[in-house]
């Protein structure tokens, strides 16, 4: 009997996938994950609505019907003709914004990946595992007070280990002459002695940590005049950082980009169109409102974009936000030309930040830890080729080993090695 | 000593300030009224100074709105760099990337990654370079003053970086 048959096949078949997820379960729900975001994740949030719906449940909104949802996915307009009422509904409801059409850029497994993935849902300890814990342990190295906290807890257990022991101590040493109290708790030298060790180290402790942060920046997070957001340039749009601070490559500063630059693209770009901005308070950021500010601060008129020139713009004062002290000379050419140093290793992910906020502490030993560990470049390096010169010429007798090297052989009488 | 909230708002406050703070105006501080206080100073270079790698001349000037006289005039100008080395090129091929690529794509296909194919937030579909017929001169007028909706890269390509950077795209239109 065919029915049998098919049926027989349908349980097999679903048989084999209960099968093949239970034993492949971390393996399929992370390809779904890893799918999910880098094909969803930029509208869609499985518990939140975004520029999409969320998507926690869609299953069940779909009563299950995943040849559906894979048309769906595959080509919505397409499939918004079919007249399928929710499908119509949902289109209405979301402003008739349709979803990218994924037909071809996603194979019938991998839509399937990403639906288990969304079925799963949202696991708090497992979507919190990613992201807090490391922020966690940022947050220790950051935020003292978890650290306090420990050395209270410990002082505390001490304290109390140090009670039964005197109190033990006291029970051994009981045979004391009729009408002896012992000696007080607060009088007893012991106790004194280790209180006022414990305030000495614990006083110390906070006394020299606050001291050496003081003037440091660390997670400073300022303000800034326009909600500029990092993540969207670099990171989404994938501008380069040298597009707007060039001079990084070429002097000692980066150099904050003058409002021409912004205009080379928001010139023609007047609405943000992205996925939804929040700010490091929670707040939503309205994208194309802080356009209209570069635009007031630019002089621009949208309606009258051709008659703009650069001379109509004011300069935008951003708050600084890496800042070294006066006595620190520091170069941006010397180590991003020179050094080959990459903008992330000083400033961290920038094109992930939303906001900029000062990844490294900018301390001294920071910068001296870095300098340890960093190997120069020798080979094909000009600069050592004038000396690796000398040495040879020295060495074969071509200069006269008792009179040298001067040092302006090896450019002591520039102009700028004094004028500068 | 504990704060209320993680994000940092505010600096902290430095030891010894003086030490820390420049009295010299230095590039970030607020040169807006430097004349009120008495400072003489002009941000803006000397007359007839030329800075490094700005040397070769280019005497037409921007066209007023709707005027193309000098637009086409440009076209006359050739380009005083004839000859590159493979590290030159190599150069201007990175300047390319990072100045021109985000629209124009690193194919020069029209197709960065500002437009997209048209899903990127950039309106307007930039120009193919690979197919563009424009004699450097005028390449160079457009990248100097702008044109259409590309604006002026004077101040991110210096004149020697133009001129290399248009050698480089008529090297790849070969190919």
């Amino acid at each position: 009997m065919t029915n049998y048959k098919s049926l027989t096949k349908t349980f097999l078949f679903s048989a084999l996938i209960a099968l093949s997820i239970s034993f492949s379960n971390n393996a399929v729900a992370q390809d779904g994950k890893a799918l999910f975001n880098s094909n969803c994740a930029a509208c869609h949030k499985l518990d939140k609505d975004m520029t999409g719906p969320a998507l926690q449940g869609t299953l069940e909104r779909w009563n299950n019907d995943r040849q559906k949802l894979h048309a769906w996915i595959k080509n919505p307009m397409a499939f918004l003709k079919t007249g399928d009422k929710y499908a119509n509904d949902l289109f209405i409801k979301w402003n008739k914004i349709p979803m990218s059409p994924f037909d071809g850029a996603l194979k019938d497994a991998e839509i399937d990946a990403i639906l288990d993935y969304i079925a799963k849902g949202v696991q708090p300890a497992a979507t919190g595992g990613d992201g807090k814990t490391a922020a966690a342990g940022q947050k220790a190295e950051s935020d003292n007070t978890l650290l306090y906290g420990i050395l209270t807890v410990v002082l505390a257990i001490v304290a109390l280990i140090l009670i039964n022991v005197n109190k033990n101590l006291k029970r051994i040493t009981e045979e004391q002459p009729e009408g002896y109290k012992g000696v007080a708790f607060w009088k007893n030298k012991t106790n004194i002695t280790v209180a006022i060790l414990a305030l000495f180290i614990v006083g110390g402790y906070l006394t020299t940590k606050g001291a050496i942060g003081l003037g440091r920046n660390q997670n400073y997070q300022p303000t800034q005049p326009i909600y500029y957001s990092h993540k969207v340039h670099a990171g989404v749009n994938q501008i380069n950082c040298l597009y707007c601070h060039g001079g990084a490559e070429e002097g000692k500063h980066a150099n904050i980009p003058s409002v021409n630059v912004c205009m080379n693209c928001h010139k023609a770009i007047h609405e943000y169109t992205g996925p939804a901005l929040t700010d490091a308070d929670g707040k939503e950021v309205n994208g194309t409102e802080e356009i209209q500010k570069l635009f007031k601060y630019a002089g621009f008129n949208p309606q009258d974009a051709n008659s703009w020139s650069a001379d109509k713009a004011k300069p935008i004062q951003w708050v600084q936000i890496h800042s070294l002290p006066d006595h620190v000379y520091f170069n941006h050419s010397q180590h991003v030309a020179v050094g080959k140093v990459q903008c992330q290793t000083c400033h961290g992910e920038i094109e992930k930040m939303d906001e900029v906020k000062q990844f490294s502490d900018l301390s001294m030993g920071w910068c001296v830890n870095c300098h340890r560990e960093t190997k120069v470049q020798f080979k094909d390096n000009g600069f050592y080729s004038i000396y690796e010169k000398y040495h040879n010429e020295l060495k074969s007798g071509k200069i006269d080993s008792t009179k040298g090297i001067t040092v302006e052989k090896i450019g002591g009488t520039e102009c700028q090695k004094c004028h500068y | 000593m504990v704060s209320c909230s993680s994000i940092n708002r505010n600096p902290k406050d430095a030891y010894i300030p003086d030490m820390a703070h420049s009295r010299a105006y230095e590039t970030y501080s607020d040169h807006s009224n430097l004349t009120k206080k008495g400072i003489n100073y002009t941000a803006l270079p000397v007359q007839g100074t030329i800075a490094r790698n700005e040397e070769f001349p280019f005497p037409l000037s921007h066209d007023a709105v709707g005027d193309t006289t000098n637009y086409f005039l440009s076209r006359s100008i050739k380009n005083p760099i004839d000859t590159m080395t493979a590290h030159e090129m190599a150069e201007a091929e990175r300047m390319y990337l990072i100045q021109c690529g985000i629209c124009h794509g690193k194919n020069l296909d029209g197709n960065g990654p500002l437009w997209k194919d048209g899903s990127g937030p950039y309106p307007a579909a930039p120009k193919n370079l690979k197919t563009l017929h424009m004699p450097d001169g005028q390449m160079f007028y457009s990248i100097t003053y702008g044109k259409g909706q590309m604006g002026s890269y004077a101040s991110q390509l210096n004149r020697k970086q133009r001129w290399q950077v248009i050698n480089y795209i008529k090297e790849q239109q070969k190919k």
